[in-house]
C-alpha cells in the first residue's frame, strides 16, 4: 500500500491501543508544579516531533496530534504580559488577579498573579512561587 | 447561483424578562418577522435557531408554538456567535438549495444565572484558574492602556457613545446617557473594566426570514441581500498571542470582504460585538474601520458615530441594546435589516445602503476566541 514503511505496526492495531479515554479530570494524581533548591517549576510537557509545548502537561500535541509529548519544566521566571483582577465571582473568593505569564522558552501560561497592584502596567519581571493553595505567579525582586 | 435575500426581521425589547421562557421570549419575534416578510408560518421549509444555554430542542420548542413542524430544525451553540452561526447555516441551506424559505432564530435567557459573569464550561484550563469573560477583556484593556499610551477615559468613551445611540431604540436594555466619569466611577468587575463597561444580563429574541432570490421575486417582496456570511473557528496556541490583534476577527473580516466584493470604506454602519469597551477598540481596527493603532482616536474623533465614517453599533451595540449571547447574531441583522430598509426611526442611518455584522464568541484555552462570524448585507436592488 502506497505510503506504508516496512515496520508499519499491524494493520488497525491502534484501534484498541489508543482508544481509551485521557484522564484530563484526575487533578490528584497530576502534579502541576515541583519545588526544587528553593524554586517553583511548572510541569509542562513538549512534543518530540514539532517543539509544541503544553501547560497543563497533554498527552497528545495540540499542533500536530502526535502522540509524543514528553515532560518539561518551566520556569520559574517569566514575563507578566497583562492581568486583571477579578471582582465578582460565583465560585470562587473575590479579589482575585489573574494574568498570562510568558516564559523564555515561548510558552504561554495562565496564572494567579499576587503581590501586583491592581493599576500595576504590563511586561512586569514575575516568578513562581507555590504554598499549599497551589502555584502562582510574584514580582521577580529588583536585582541590587 | 441563487442570491440569499433576509425579507422580514422581528424582535423583542431585550431586558430582564424573567416571566418568560425560551418561547415565551421567542416567539413575538418569530411572529413579527413572518409577518414583516409577508409570509405564514407554514410556507417556512427549515428552522436554524441559535442559543448557548437554551436546553434541548430550542427551535422545536419555540416554533410547535405556531404550527411549524416537521420541516428540518437545527439548534446551533457557538458561544456568543451561536445566532450569527444559524445565520450562516440559513445562508447555506438557500445557497445549497435545501430550502427556499428559512426561519432563523437567536435567543437566550441569562437571567435563568441570576446574575454575575457569564458561566464558562468548567473544563476547560483557564476556567479552572479563574478566567470569566471580563478578565478576557480586561486584560486586553491593560495592554491596549500599556500599548497606546491611553487612559481608561478613551475605554469610558466607547459605552458614552453606546448609551447615546441606545437611548434612541425601542429595543435596547439602557435607554439613558452617562457620562465618561460615570462610567468610570462604577463599581470594577475586573480591572480597568467597570461595571457600565461591561455588557448587562440580560434576555431576548431575535428572527429573521431568508429567501432565494426566485422566491424574493416571486413575492415581490423588498429586502436586504446577504452579500457574504463568514465563520471562523479559533486556531489554539499555546504561545505568545497579541491580544489587541484577534486572528480570527481579523481573518473573518478579510474573507467577508473578499467574498462580498466591497470593503469596510463601502460600510454605512456596523454592528459589531462590543461585549466590553475595549473590544469595540479592537474590532475597529480587525474590521478595517482604521488602521491598526489608530482606534482610539477613530473613537474620539467622532468617525464611529452619525456624521462619521460609518455609524458603528446604532442600536446601542451589546452594551446598551444588550447581550443574550446565543440572540446577539440575529438581533444584529434585525437592526441591519431596519436601517437598509428605511424602518430604524429615529435611530435611522440616512441613506444607509451597507451594512455589517460581527459577533465573535467564548472564552477557551489557547484561542483567541471560539468562534466567529461576519456578514455582510447590502440593501437589494
Amino acid at each position: 500500500m502506497s505510503g506504508s514503511t516496512a515496520n508499519a505496526e499491524p494493520r488497525g492495531e491502534y484501534i484498541v491501543a489508543d482508544a481509551g479515554p485521557i484522564a484530563d479530570l484526575d487533578f490528584s494524581s497530576r502534579q502541576d508544579f515541583t519545588r526544587r533548591d528553593g524554586a517553583v517549576f511548572l510541569n509542562a510537557s513538549r512534543s518530540a516531533s514539532s517543539g509544541s509545548m503544553a501547560f497543563p502537561a497533554r498527552t497528545i500535541c495540540q499542533e500536530t496530534a502526535a502522540r509524543d509529548m514528553e515532560p518539561i519544566e518551566v520556569g520559574p521566571a517569566g514575563v507578566l504580559y497583562s492581568h486583571s483582577t477579578i471582582h465578582v465571582s460565583a465560585t470562587r473568593q473575590t479579589p482575585y488577579t489573574i494574568g498570562y505569564v510568558d516564559f523564555p522558552n515561548g510558552l504561554r501560561v495562565l496564572a494567579q498573579v499576587r503581590g501586583i497592584a491592581a493599576d500595576a502596567g504590563c511586561d512586569i519581571p514575575v516568578v513562581l512561587d507555590a504554598d499549599a493553595d497551589g502555584w502562582f505567579v510574584v514580582p521577580a525582586k529588583k536585582e541590587v | 447561483m441563487t442570491q440569499v435575500h433576509m425579507i422580514g426581521a422581528g424582535m423583542i425589547p431585550m431586558g430582564k424578562h424573567r416571566q418568560s421562557s425560551y418561547s415565551g421570549l421567542a416567539v413575538p419575534a418569530v411572529l413579527t418577522a413572518l409577518k414583516s416578510a409577508g409570509i405564514a408560518p407554514k410556507d417556512v421549509q427549515s428552522v436554524a435557531c441559535g442559543h448557548a444555554f437554551g436546553g434541548m430542542l430550542t427551535a422545536q420548542r419555540i416554533v410547535k408554538e405556531v404550527g411549524i413542524g416537521t420541516v428540518p430544525m437545527v439548534n446551533v451553540d457557538n458561544a456568543c456567535s451561536g445566532g450569527a452561526t444559524a445565520l450562516s447555516l440559513g445562508t447555506r441551506d438557500i445557497l445549497e438549495g435545501r430550502a427556499e424559505v428559512v426561519l432563523v432564530i437567536g435567543v437566550d435567557k441569562l437571567t435563568q444565572f441570576g446574575g454575575g459573569t457569564l458561566p464558562l464550561v468548567a473544563e476547560d484550563p483557564e476556567v479552572q484558574q479563574g478566567m470569566v469573560m471580563p478578565a478576557v477583556y480586561g486584560m486586553r484593556a491593560r495592554r491596549f492602556l500599556h500599548d497606546r499610551n491611553e487612559t481608561p477615559a478613551t475605554l469610558a468613551e466607547v459605552s458614552v457613545k453606546a448609551r447615546r445611540h441606545g437611548k434612541a431604540n425601542p429595543f435596547a436594555q439602557f435607554r439613558e446617557d452617562t457620562t465618561v466619569e460615570a462610567v468610570l466611577a462604577s463599581r470594577p468587575i475586573a480591572d480597568p473594566l467597570t461595571l457600565l463597561q461591561c455588557c448587562p444580563t440580560g434576555d431576548g429574541a431575535a428572527a429573521v426570514v431568508l429567501v432565494s432570490d426566485a422566491y424574493r421575486k416571486k413575492l415581490g417582496a423588498a429586502g436586504v441581500r446577504i452579500a457574504a456570511s463568514i465563520l471562523h473557528a479559533g486556531q489554539a496556541t499555546s504561545g505568545f498571542r497579541n491580544m489587541l490583534h484577534p486572528d480570527i476577527s481579523y481573518h473573518s473580516a478579510h474573507d467577508a470582504y473578499e467574498q462580498a466584493g466591497f470593503g469596510p470604506e463601502d460600510l454605512d454602519l456596523a454592528e459589531l460585538h462590543d461585549a466590553f469597551t475595549i473590544a469595540e477598540l479592537v474590532y475597529y481596527e480587525a474590521l478595517g474601520f482604521c488602521p491598526e493603532g489608530e482606534a482610539g482616536i477613530f473613537l474620539k474623533s467622532g468617525r464611529s458615530t452619525y456624521g462619521g465614517d460609518l455609524v458603528v453599533n446604532p442600536s446601542g451595540g451589546l452594551l446598551a441594546k444588550g447581550h443574550p449571547v446565543g440572540c446577539s447574531g440575529v438581533a444584529q441583522a434585525v437592526e441591519v435589516f431596519w436601517h437598509l430598509t428605511g424602518q430604524a426611526g429615529a435611530r435611522q442611518v440616512p441613506d444607509a445602503k451597507r451594512a455589517l455584522t460581527h459577533v465573535t464568541g467564548g472564552g477557551i484555552a489557547g484561542m483567541d476566541h471560539g468562534a466567529c462570524t461576519v456578514h455582510l448585507f447590502e440593501a437589494s436592488a
